[in-house]
């Protein structure tokens, strides 16, 4: 039975099955992202939308658009509509839990005890990565008395990097911390509507500007043995994409490692790096030789 | 030991020691060096010089190590450029898979200075450079990329090149072109393959 989305935009087109098939395979080709079936009303409302957006009244001449277009403008609207653009404390946690229970005590074994581990977190965002990624090893890496540990973090935009120096957030980016957690690394602001980080926390990590597209901005990011880097690449074209590769290739001690988002692999962007496939999630090493 | 705020957030690793200047002169120099590193960094910083488009392919065509190739390419890429495609085809005869899979996706990222070359690419004496010119239309963002692959239908004799048009058909093909797809079934009568490829394609295109 064909299955045609109901129209959220007044009845001008509909995504027949066949479609949906094609744009599908497109996507994921494109991004790594793959929707299965019951996403697709999801997938429909959206493709809809941005037909209405862009003008085109049947999905053929909307597809047309978005695969031939030089620019990629379109794909890349798309691609914000289709994906949750939101972060909050211990997002992705699987890979924080990866990160204390496999891949620090295997950087450690490699370095020795008495060499700082250095941490890049990179987009920063408003600070909700690096942070977490701070606490988890406060609360959960037991070494974390014995190695010294350095958090760098990034990000492009100089108003969110504000706002990670002043550690402030609401409701909804604290939801998934343990009370016992807030308790303790938190303190009510605003009347109790917002929570900021306590100062020892603020002034661990060093935030600073980049840009991942300037080869003079990146050239100095070195000696990294970890890097966070989740939902960020999904927006970036195929040849972006390979570019931030390279510069996190070149960030990476030999042996480093890299966590991406849980859509993104780094399989699909570069064959230089090696994946490895740990209890709790999959990271990139960038090899020894 | 604890978190550390680092005062010296930003480093220059050891390797970076400069041996050459990183002027354009050093930098060519650099890419010869005996460090992978060095050749590396090399390659990642003459994207910076237009000028460097002979140096860096010559360099490529003589370099054996992965991710100096990567640089190079990624320089290349972003250059950009009729000479640039043009230095870079006839690395699709390339032996190294992975290098010839950084051309694929170097050419494809440059459209319109590639799509001077595509029909000569398509009528390649080797099939294999026929197959990659199709992987390259697979990724190229240019209109007539539905025309090419159709044309590949109409002369075409290899059946892997065809199969590989016709698979990338499935996503760009438009319904003027379901005949001549279907018309492979007769053309190619005992490859129950490509009947399969053909009737996937024709379902996509027509929206079934």
């Amino acid at each position: 039975m064909n299955h045609a989305a109901a129209n959220a935009v007044g009845n001008k087109s509909e995504i027949t099955d066949s479609e949906f098939v094609r744009f599908r395979d497109f996507f994921y080709r494109k991004t790594g992202i793959r929707f299965d079936d019951n996403k697709r009303y999801f997938v429909d409302k959206r493709l809809l939308d941005r037909m209405e957006k862009t003008n085109h009244e049947s999905f053929r001449s909307y597809f047309t658009e978005l695969r031939f277009q030089a620019s990629g403008e379109e794909l890349q609207q798309l691609i914000n509509a289709m994906t949750v653009n939101e972060t909050y404390f211990f997002r992705e946690e699987y890979q924080l839990e990866c990160m204390v229970e496999s891949v620090l005590d295997e950087i450690v074994r490699l370095k020795g005890k008495n060499k700082t581990i250095r941490i890049w977190s990179i987009p920063s965002s408003t600070g909700e990565e690096p942070y977490s990624i701070a606490l988890y090893l406060l609360e959960k890496w037991p070494m974390i008395d014995e190695v010294d540990v350095e958090i760098i973090s990034s990000d492009i935009d100089t108003k969110v990097l504000e706002r990670c120096r002043q550690g402030i957030y609401n409701e909804r980016s604290v939801h998934n911390l343990p009370k016992d957690l807030l308790n303790r690394y938190f303190k009510p602001t605003s009347g109790g509507k917002f929570y900021q980080i306590n100062q020892d926390l603020r002034e661990s990590i060093d935030f600073t500007k980049v840009n991942l597209a300037d080869p003079v901005q990146t050239r100095p990011y070195r000696d990294f043995d970890l890097i966070f880097c989740r939902n960020l690449l999904i927006y970036f074209d195929d040849a972006s994409r390979r570019q931030a590769a390279d510069v996190f290739f070149d960030a990476l001690n030999p042996g480093g490692y890299i966590f991406l988002g849980h859509s993104e692999s780094m399989s699909r962007i570069s064959s230089l790096y090696k994946v490895r496939k740990f209890p709790k999630a999959i990271s990139y090493q960038k090899p020894f030789v | 030991m604890a978190l550390k705020k680092t005062t010296e957030p930003q480093r220059i690793a050891d390797q970076e020691k400069r041996h050459e200047t990183r002027d354009y002169d050093g930098l060519v120099k650099e890419l010869t060096a005996e460090s992978i590193n060095e050749r590396r960094w090399a390659a990642r910083d003459l994207a910076a010089y237009p000028q460097a488009v002979p140096v860096l392919l010559q360099a490529l065509r003589d370099e054996q190590e992965l991710v100096v190739q990567k640089a190079m390419l990624d320089a290349l890429e972003a250059i950009g450029g009729e000479p640039v495609v043009t230095g870079l085809i006839p690395l699709l005869r390339s032996e190294q898979a992975a290098l010839r899979n950084g051309v694929i996706e170097a050419l494809a990222s440059m459209p319109e200075a590639v799509a001077l070359h595509i029909i000569e690419l398509l009528n390649d004496q080797d099939s294999d450079v026929r197959i990659f010119a199709i992987d390259i239309l697979q990724l190229l963002a240019h209109p007539d990329t539905p025309k090419w692959l159709l044309s590949v239908l109409k002369d075409e004799t290899h059946i892997n090149v065809v199969a590989a048009a016709v698979d990338r058909l499935a996503e760009v093909g438009t319904p003027e072109m379901v005949e001549e797809i279907l018309s492979l079934k007769q053309r190619f009568p005992d490859e129950p393959y490509l009947h399969f490829a053909v009737d996937t394609a024709v379902q996509r295109i027509r929206g079934d």
